[in-house]
């Protein structure tokens, strides 16, 4: 029993990000005055993560972070979408980097949008998911009730479904699936690798709801069992909020 | 053309063979003319359910394989002159109907007719898709519990994909649910599915609401369909489906379990 004092275990927390818009330290430090200056108490000892997402140029990282402490923050790290090498840089410097689920998508997307070698990159990085996030589906819209026994795929579609889903059926889709009837079957969005893929329903009564490969069977849906509902993604942890 | 109306179910032994028997029976009554077919090839049940079991000569397999004509075949009911049964073939198995040739006898039989009733086989294979194949109409008969549900929800999806009307793009096969066995006194004890919950699971309209009674198995065992025992609850249920089939708004009878009164609620009994 060697490790019975400790145990590591991941976990979420609510993180305040400072958003920069600009590597001038005396701009930073002035628009910070200022909002210190409105709640002092607020502010005082505060973990903060720093985005540099939007910051064109070259950053004094340690700088930012003295600064930063300056004001009685405690620093946690630097966060954004932003190149591997400049990740590199900062973790160098003895600074930790944190990712974030919004910014690991939004970094795929520029992957895409770039050529074939920054997609060697991603792949050498350990992405498994095929890089598909230019998600500008068309919809796929069907008529009447999916029966038990009935499948339906919308391929590189969202999937529109003006009836129920049967208990036994099962629909599919590489993008988002509305039910405007009950759902009692099971629901696959996001089937090719969709992190943002939704699925919305009625009444939910589902057997399993999947989305980018994450599912949830019935006793998951209790919160929200026969209720109007839509399912998201909220970093890899499906999430159920109610529509009305 | 005749009404081409197939009984069907997916599981077996919620009452299909019953239903067409009483329905069959009941359009005839009416003054329709009808043939009830049994498609149930190697488990014939609907002559036993009709009492004419002992005057099956030829069946509907030596009628499809040219062995007898139409006219040898159908037995006429005794009760009603406009009533013809086409039985079942007790020694073959489903495999000896082919489309082709049920196709041919249901046209030659829409001549003379003004509804033809198909009894299908339970399950979703062979049998029980050539039964459905030609209707144009089907009464969906399902029982208030959970797996019934499900396998009529399954078979409604093969009256929406696997039938000619579907193959050939044509109107769809008019659905009719038929809630058989429907107890509702275990309804409101919760121990089995209201009216409400079947239609909201299949969605499909309302044809008739058939209580539980004893009169069915006693009707079944002397060869006397249900619907001629005016007298029991089953009896009157089956009247109220083909009024509702021939057009008719009926009222639905026995979904509300009977209030008791004070006395026998005093007394448990």
């Amino acid at each position: 029993m060697a490790d019975a004092s400790i145990e590591f275990k991941g976990s979420s927390f609510t993180l305040s990000v400072l958003h920069l818009k600009t590597s001038m330290l005396a701009h930073i430090r002035a628009d910070l005055t200022k909002k210190v200056a409105q709640a002092p108490d607020f502010f005082h000892l505060v973990p903060v993560v720093v985005s540099i997402e939007q910051v064109a140029g070259l950053i004094d990282y340690q700088a930012v972070k003295a600064l930063i402490e300056e004001f009685n923050f405690i620093f946690v790290g630097f966060t954004g979408a932003i190149e591997k090498e400049q990740r590199q840089v900062i973790r160098q410097l003895g600074f930790s980097f944190v990712n974030t689920a919004k910014a690991s998508a939004a970094d795929k997307s520029t992957l895409v949008k770039d050529t074939a070698a920054k997609q060697s990159s991603a792949s050498q990085t350990g992405s498994t998911t095929p890089a598909t996030t230019c998600h500008l589906y068309t919809d796929k819209v069907h008529r009447g009730q999916i029966r038990s026994g009935q499948q339906l795929y919308a391929k590189e579609q969202n999937l529109v479904i003006i009836g129920s889903v049967s208990a036994g059926a099962e629909v599919i889709a590489d993008g988002n699936i509305h039910i405007y009837g009950s759902l009692r079957g099971r629901a696959i969005a996001g089937a090719k690798g969709h992190h943002k893929a939704q699925i919305y329903c009625q009444n939910l009564e589902a057997e399993l709801v999947s989305i980018n490969g994450n599912y949830w069977l019935s006793e998951s849906m209790e919160a929200h069992w026969g209720s109007p509902v839509y399912i998201h993604l909220t970093d890899s942890e499906l999430t159920s909020s109610k529509l009305i | 053309m005749a009404r081409i109306i197939v009984v069907t179910s997916g599981k077996g032994g919620v009452g299909k063979t019953t239903s067409s028997a009483a329905i069959g029976l009941g359009l005839a009554l009416k003054g329709h003319k009808v043939v009830l077919i049994d498609f149930d090839i190697g488990l014939r049940n609907l002559d036993l359910i009709m009492g004419c079991e002992r005057r099956v000569v030829y069946d509907f397999v030596n009628v499809i394989n040219g062995e007898a004509t139409l006219n040898q075949a159908l037995i006429k009911d005794k009760r009603v002159s406009s009533l013809s049964i086409l039985p079942a073939s007790q020694t073959r198995d489903k495999d000896a109907l082919n489309k082709e040739n049920v196709g041919k006898v249901l046209e030659e039989l829409g001549k003379s007719y003004d509804f033809i009733v198909c009894d299908s086989p339970a399950g979703i294979e062979a049998g029980a898709m050539m039964a459905l194949y030609y209707a144009d109409e089907a009464i969906v008969t399902t029982n208030p519990e959970v797996s019934s549900v499900r396998d009529s929800d399954r078979i409604l999806g093969m009256l929406a994909s696997r039938s000619r009307r579907a193959e050939l793009g044509l109107e769809p096969i008019k659905e009719h649910l038929l809630l058989t066995r429907y107890s509702p006194k275990r309804v409101e004890e919760g121990e089995m599915l209201s009216v409400e919950d079947v239609k909201d699971i299949l969605s499909i309209p309302l044809l008739g609401v058939i209580p539980e009674s004893q009169a069915v198995l006693k009707a079944s065992n002397a060869g006397e369909p249900v619907i001629l025992d005016t007298e029991s609850d089953a009896g009157k249920a089956y009247q109220d489906v083909i009024e509702r089939l021939l057009g008719e708004e009926v009222e639905f009878r026995f979904i509300q379990a009977e209030k008791k009164g004070i006395l026998s609620r005093l007394f448990g009994g």
